[in-house]
């Protein structure tokens, strides 16, 4: 790190677009030197001479550039981002069944390619189960309070009606953890948390979760947000839009899911049927002689019909209710994320209702009033920002969702044609050669 | 089937009517009737039609029809009549004979039954059935005054009662087992047939929900396009149509379901026929072997007769004379029946086996015919399908 580095622009008032860039040549010289153009972009520490600390006294991670404005920045520098300039490169895979003593348990490799500096080398293959996600995902929570953490799949699933190592689950599972860990990969911010660099590089996690522990029990102080109990007087609008927003989604995804298990439902009804049907053609083939083939084709068709119907069935359990159950996680923690943030300001305006009583005659804005500004301005911006991405992020996953969905009903279909076409021949006459 | 009736002849069951009446214990009833109107082919002239005759006739007449026709032709597997209450229905179709969706399906059902008798060679030219179609008045005296119940043999009544034939005909007894299975295999089917028609049903309408989360405030939805709306209504709806058409192919199964029954009932009287002739033959045999005895004097068989008048006494050569006679005679018109008996039967099996024949080829160019129909059903579904989400594909990769 470089010497004292010049505070950037507060994200305040301002609107996104008049963020100046950090790379542009007209305003260099206000930057600081730490500014080198290049892949790395590491962005210096914004209002560093104030201290960024939780309502608590927690300290809050600095050793990553999370600020306001520098998010904003980076942002937009993501847009110009494609593939090929990427840095960081993440993937869930190979499950393996651990049986120990104890327990049984599974566990996933994480594989990471990097050509990012805070990694010291730049391929890393690590073996990982649930619990350290769940860990990361409260690292996260914990250190980043002002943004969007993704969302982890469920962490308890009933015992006997789910079996937790069967193929189906595993897979499952495996998808979600790999979508977790390519969401913060994707993040500005989140990808440069030392958590989530111990978690894809460290051989041994447990050693440094118990290191983490311990600093926290010296400092005796719980590691939770602890909500302040203040209340809010205005709501900013866009946030309450947001809010509002959240609210309509959560239950339209709630209906989905349910008219999607219902529908998986009535469909493995009429599978049941299905199956039964088919065969008694094949027993009314045996009793007949001219009769016989064809009656055996539409015996098998229906046959292939129920094979098709049952895939179909499967996809939709596999890989779309899990995602609408995401999403569904995903509004959840956001609500809590918009909780914070009217926390932290409704504190900034207790704080500043209590100076305004005073009466001072100075009007000297205490300094604890002025970090709590920050801290609102700071979670507005990150908040915002995550917002925007969120909803990108969205909007693409459920086009692609929504049209693997359509694929899969017609592929279907078309699997259903082809058996019905193919009995056609056996029905019609022969030509006369007998 | 040049000369049959249905060439020369139209025939259709146009209407059908609700009627209300007294009934033959002079109570308050209220039944169906329908409109029977034919037309005579004129083959030659062009745009010149011939006038329409029209009666109306009640389920009840065709069942007497039906069954002057079983009696008349015992050989002949009789065209059978359209189910007198609705059976095998999906939960959507009522099973309330007043349904108009039933009489509807009904009225199909006796005019193609109708046409069935029209065009059988030898049904056809029966004259009761002329009249049924052509004469409103006196029919139904005249068809018992043809006396056909007292031909109906009420064994034939008990289904199941088995009469021990000792020489039984090969083939007519495959046969009758084959129809045995073929009614127990069409009705399983007609069954699991309707349970998949419900589900199916079940499939399409949860997939009409789906079009209302769409509609419901798009803005904020997922799907901007109300056209994914659309799609999902239509599509939910389209089962309706899908699963009428699916009735006919139903009523085409039931229509064999019933004839199985026809060709068992054929079946029967051949068995029974067999039977008759057994007995007769055995009772000539028994007379004759009597007639030997008296002649000779020895008694080779056991006979309560015979003990008794050993032991009270004999019988005199006058009383023995007489006897004889009348034995004599039996046998003598036992051994004409004998032959005619012979003869009807054997002619029986000729002409039962030359409609057998005849319904065999009848049979396999329906079934295909409506299994052809299923089928290209089926694929029209498996289209529409497609195009339903492949327009929602479309609409999805617009957001």
């Amino acid at each position: 790190a470089a010497g004292a580095p010049k505070p950037l622009p507060s994200s305040g008032p301002k609107s996104l677009r008049e963020m100046p860039h950090p790379l542009a040549t007209s305003s260099s010289e206000e930057m600081g030197p730490a500014l080198t153009p290049s892949p790395d972009l590491l962005l210096p520490r914004s209002i560093a001479d104030k201290d960024l600390s939780l309502p608590n006294g927690t300290p809050v991670d600095t050793s990553s550039p999370a600020s306001s404005s520098s998010l904003l920045n980076r942002l937009q520098l993501d847009d110009e981002l494609d593939a090929e300039t990427r840095d960081l490169f993440v993937t869930v895979d190979d499950p393996k069944k651990h049986v120990c003593t104890m327990e049984t348990y599974i566990t996933y490799r994480v594989t990471t390619k990097t050509t990012r500096a805070e990694f010291d080398l730049p391929e890393y293959s690590v073996r990982r189960r649930y619990q350290d996600f769940d860990w990361l995902r409260n690292k996260l929570e914990e250190s980043q309070p002002t943004h969007l953490i993704p969302p982890l799949p469920e962490k308890f699933v009933v015992k006997g009606v789910v079996d937790r190592f069967s193929e189906e689950f595993v897979e499952t599972r495996r998808k979600a953890l790999d979508k977790f860990l390519k969401r913060i990969t994707d993040h500005p911010v989140l990808s440069f948390n030392e958590h989530f660099n111990v978690f894809l590089t460290a051989k041994d996690l447990n050693a440094y979760k118990k290191q983490g522990m311990a600093l926290l029990s010296k400092m005796g102080e719980s590691v939770k947000y602890v909500t302040g109990g203040y209340k809010l007087r205005s709501r900013p609008l866009e946030f309450a839009a947001i809010g509002e927003y959240l609210d309509t989604f959560s239950l339209k995804l709630g209906t989905i899911d349910r008219i999607a298990q219902r529908i998986i439902k009535e469909q493995l009804e009429y599978l049941v049927e299905l199956r039964e049907y088919g065969p008694v053609y094949s027993t009314w083939g045996g009793l007949e002689v001219e009769l016989s083939e064809p009656l055996e084709g539409v015996s098998a068709c229906i046959g292939n019909c129920c094979t098709a119907l049952e895939e179909l069935s499967e996809d939709m359990t596999e890989d779309f209710l899990p995602v609408l159950r995401e999403y569904i996680l995903y509004s959840e923690s956001m609500k809590n994320v918009l909780k914070k943030r009217d926390q932290v300001q409704a504190e900034y305006e207790a704080k500043l209702e209590a100076v305004a009583l005073k009466k001072e005659e100075r009007p000297k804005v205490p300094t604890d009033v002025e970090k709590c500004q920050d801290r609102v301005e700071c979670f507005n911006a990150d908040l915002k920002a995550d917002m925007e991405r969120w909803q990108n992020n969205k909007r693409q996953d459920f086009r692609q969702l929504l049209m693997g969905m359509a694929d899969k009903n017609i592929q279907y279909y078309e699997k259903c044609l082809t058996a019905w076409e193919s009995v056609i021949p056996l029905l019609q006459d022969k030509p006369e050669t007998k | 089937m040049e000369d049959c009736l249905a060439k020369k002849m139209e025939i259709t069951v146009s209407e059908a009517e609700k009627r209300t009446g007294r009934n033959a214990m002079n109570m308050q009833e209220t039944y169906t009737a329908y409109l029977i109107e034919t037309r005579a082919v004129e083959s030659q002239s062009e745009g010149q039609c011939a006038p329409v005759d029209s009666l109306w006739r009640r389920y009840s007449e065709f069942e007497l029809l039906r069954n002057y026709l079983s009696v008349t032709y015992p050989h002949i597997v009789v065209p059978p009549l359209p189910e007198k209450r609705a059976d095998f229905v999906w939960h959507k179709l009522s099973a309330d004979n007043m349904d108009p969706d039933f009489v509807e399906r009904r009225r199909i059902g006796l005019e193609n039954f109708l046409l069935r008798v029209a065009s059988h060679p030898v049904l056809c030219q029966d004259k009761i059935f002329y009249s049924f179609l052509t004469q409103e008045g006196g029919w139904k005296e005249m068809v018992n005054e043809t006396g056909f119940q007292l031909k109906a043999d009420s064994r034939l009544k008990a289904l199941n009662a088995t009469f021990r034939v000792k020489n039984p005909d090969k083939r007519f007894t495959e046969l009758k087992h084959y129809s045995d299975e073929l009614q127990s295999v069409i009705s399983h089917l007609l069954r699991v047939r309707a349970r998949v028609a419900d589900r199916l049903y079940g499939v399409y309408k949860v997939h009409g929900n789906y079009g209302r989360v769409f509609s419901e405030n798009s803005t904020q939805g997922l799907a901007d396009d109300s056209h994914e709306e659309w799609e999902h209504v239509r599509y939910a709806a389209s089962i309706d149509d899908i699963l009428e058409e699916e009735e006919h192919y139903a009523d085409q199964l039931k229509e064999y379901l019933f004839y199985a029954e026809a060709l068992r009932a054929v079946c029967r009287k051949h068995e029974l026929m067999q039977y008759d002739l057994e007995m007769a033959a055995q009772d000539l045999t028994s007379k004759k072997q009597q007639c030997e005895e008296l002649a000779t004097g020895t008694v080779r068989t056991f006979s309560l007769k015979g003990m008794t008048s050993k032991l009270f006494g004999q019988e005199t050569p006058e009383q023995r004379e007489a006897k004889l006679k009348v034995l004599e005679e039996q046998i003598q018109e036992g051994e004409e029946q004998l032959k005619t008996k012979n003869l009807e039967g054997r002619d029986f099996v000729k002409s039962a086996w030359a409609d057998i024949e005849r319904f065999k080829e009848q049979k396999n160019h329906d079934l295909k015919e409506a299994l052809i129909s299923y089928a290209v059903m089926q694929i029209s579904m498996c289209k529409k399908g497609i195009q339903v989400w492949t327009n929602a594909k479309e609409c999805f990769s617009k957001m």
